[in-house]
């Protein structure tokens, strides 16, 4: 019985020795593991630091979350902020930062296309993984690139019909003078063919101006029914609020690209009504998986934060990372690479499926509009699969 | 003619913001030789002033009043604390007030949040102009630019304070050796051009999105303007904005927004190269 015992106790610390040493982790590993490391370039400075403080919340819970649960294959995990301040040069030296000195397994981040296109060499070169959660134009393909927000085509496949049945079926594009909207607008033009509209104007404005009363009077003689509207951040607010005062929105329906709640309240009272949106998350929804979402985001940050689907795929992303290190059974970045590719992962708002190739993702999506000083879902869209632009 | 009409009603009122936001800087970095970088968070600081007072329940007049009073203020402190210190070192003036911007701007991200605010309209009405409905603010807005360009004038030019001040401009040293007080002169005009720059703020709030980065959208093209229009007269800015203004608004609407930013700024290049002492410079004389 004793022999068999201690027998029993080699075989098994034998194995034990095997398999850690197998995980590369030296061998008194098990006694205490060190971290995961997972680093987060976002805006906390210049200019977007709004959509950098909603990946944090949804970061914040998923890593308090994962380490309650005990963590990664028994790795607790621990997240790196770095401020990228908006800029690209910046974001290029803080992931570069955190690939070489601190060893992060993978990056999450960043917000806008600059900066992601700038940081994207780094990650093929160092071979990293590089976890963008933010809605974008399409085309960031690689292998160390994962995209977990949507794509041109899963927000227009199924807003621009609604709009075409409910609003009428001439069009006037209008958006800021950047990729993602002249990309957004592409494929707008190619679903309203489809749908028999017609685009009666498409313009795009630069960054920073302030002025639209002649934009704003050139849509109205236009005639469109429609405003299908890619103006991120301020500027965009502020050619809304220009168009109430003008009398446009009375005269035009406005599908809003990109949109997402941290815009509510910033219209004023009463204005900035009936636009309507695609989302991957509205968080006023009656759905359980979302309120409960809702609910532990609240508690998490210690108070009544704005939440939008930003937060969503900022703790989407860290989740895949999780279940794909788990898939493959080491905490390593080629591993994270191979075992977040093909993934199906659950999210708050049902499962969201990575594709093995493209590593973009097909979720849920949901058509809403601003109402009072809310966004309220008018129905469930179903899953949507991304047209990545990936060849 | 309709057409027409409503095509210099834009571009007035466009021209009339620009030199809101201009005159101020034109006191500052005309006639004291300060570039104040810092003035587009001086312009934000009046806007959130208005914030502020409405979120304590006072009403967006109130706000209005109060915004050129409290930046005045400000402009009072910053010049006694940090820029009265570089006035002899003008490539310091950048810098000072280029940190001086970073460290407003980041506070006031402290103290309000990043987001947008929101300032309510306080004339929604509109009037039909040929048809088209036209915001009565705006023609507001148009009546305090135009107010604020009379007393600024009046002030330099009618009486005793700017005299003075325009003595100090000319020739500090002889001005003082004439027992003017140049430090109080110097104090009283960065103020004053401080609270015109928190009255812009304050008056355009309504139409725009109150932000930590709303400076930057007015002072790009009121800087294009004096450059322009010439840092050595009060009288550049207005010449500036109507040429940066007239041509944004009319290139704008025959074409794009995008093309309008391309011929303005080609614009202010050839003038700057055709009248290095900007237009004002080369019409006024000095």
């Amino acid at each position: 019985m004793t022999g068999s015992t201690r027998r029993t106790f080699l075989k098994t610390a034998l194995a034990a020795g095997a398999a850690s040493s197998a995980l590369g982790l030296g061998f008194p590993a098990i006694a205490a593991k060190k971290p995961i490391k997972v680093g987060a370039v976002q805006p906390f400075s210049g200019g977007l630091e709004l959509f950098g403080n909603q990946a944090k919340l949804g970061l914040d819970l998923a890593v308090r979350e994962i380490n309650e649960a005990g963590g990664i294959l028994g790795h607790p995990v621990e997240i790196l902020y770095e401020d990228n301040k908006t800029d690209p040069k910046t974001s290029v030296e803080r992931t570069t930062k955190l690939i070489k000195r601190d060893e992060v397994v993978a990056v999450t981040g960043p917000i806008t296309s600059n900066a992601r296109d700038a940081m994207a060499p780094a990650h093929g070169r160092l071979k990293t993984p590089l976890l963008y959660a933010t809605n974008y134009e399409g085309g960031a393909c690689g292998r160390y690139i994962f995209s977990f927000n949507t794509v041109p085509n899963q927000e227009l496949a199924k807003l621009l019909p609604h709009m075409n049945e409910t609003a009428g079926d001439s069009y006037y594009m209008f958006g800021a003078d950047y990729v993602w909207p002249q990309k957004m607008f592409e494929t707008a033009e190619g679903i309203i063919k489809r749908l028999g509209g017609k685009t009666v104007g498409t313009e795009f404005t630069p960054w920073g101006v302030k002025e639209f009363a002649p934009i704003v009077r050139r849509i109205a003689d236009s005639g469109a029914k429609v405003l299908i509207f890619a103006l991120p951040g301020a500027d965009g607010i502020t050619f809304i609020k220009q168009a109430e005062d003008f009398g446009l929105m009375k005269n035009v329906t406005v599908a809003f690209l990109g949109f997402s709640e941290a815009y509510l309240g910033a219209f004023g009272a009463g204005k900035g009504q009936n636009m309507w949106v695609t989302v991957p998350l509205v968080s006023s929804s009656d759905e359980p998986g979302v309120q409960d979402f809702v609910a532990r985001i609240r508690k998490n940050a210690g108070g009544d934060v704005t939440i939008s689907h930003y937060v969503m795929t900022h703790y989407n992303a860290l989740n895949a990372l999780k279940a794909g290190l788990e898939k493959a059974g080491e905490p390593d970045r080629e591993a994270a690479v191979d075992g977040v590719a093909g993934l199906t992962i659950d999210s708050p708002t049902g499962s969201v499926a990575i594709d093995a190739a493209s590593h973009h993702v097909t979720l849920n999506m949901y058509l809403a509009k601003t109402e009072g000083a809310g966004l309220d879902t008018v129905r469930a869209l179903g899953s949507l699969a991304p047209q990545s632009g990936c060849a | 003619m309709e057409q027409l009409f409503i095509l210099t009603l834009d571009a007035s009122n466009f021209i009339l913001a620009i030199v809101l936001v201009a005159m101020g800087l034109v006191i500052i970095f005309g006639l004291m030789n300060v570039i104040n970088m810092a003035h587009g968070e001086v312009f934000l600081l009046g806007a959130y002033t208005v914030v502020l007072v409405e979120r304590a329940g006072g009403h967006f007049w109130l706000g209005l009043l109060l915004a050129p009073l409290v930046v005045g203020l400000v402009g009072l402190v910053v010049e006694e604390l940090v820029v009265r210190h570089v006035y002899h070192r003008f490539l310091d003036t950048i810098l000072a007030t280029w940190g001086l911007s970073i460290a407003i701007k980041q506070a006031v991200v402290i103290a309000f949040g990043p987001a947008s605010h929101t300032v309510t309209n306080p004339i929604a009405a509109s009037i039909e102009i040929f048809g088209t409905p036209y915001p009565v603010y705006r023609l507001f807005i148009m009546a305090v630019a135009i107010s604020v360009i009379g007393v600024t004038f009046w002030l330099f030019f009618r009486t005793a304070f700017g005299l003075a001040a325009r003595g100090v401009i000319a020739n500090r040293d002889m001005a003082a050796c004439l027992g003017i007080d140049t430090r109080r002169l110097d104090r009283l005009t960065f103020a004053y051009g401080a609270a015109l720059a928190g009255l812009a703020g304050a008056v355009m709030a309504p139409i725009m999105s109150v932000d930590p980065q709303m400076g930057l959208g007015f002072l790009i093209p009121a800087f294009l303007a004096i450059l322009v229009g010439g840092a050595g007269h009060l009288a550049g800015p207005l010449l500036g904005a109507a040429a940066i203004g007239g041509t944004d608004t009319l290139t704008a609407n025959l074409w794009s927004p995008v093309v309008a930013q391309i011929v303005v700024f080609t614009m202010a290049i050839v003038v700057i190269r055709l009248f290095p002492r900007g237009l004002a410079g080369r019409w006024l004389g000095r």
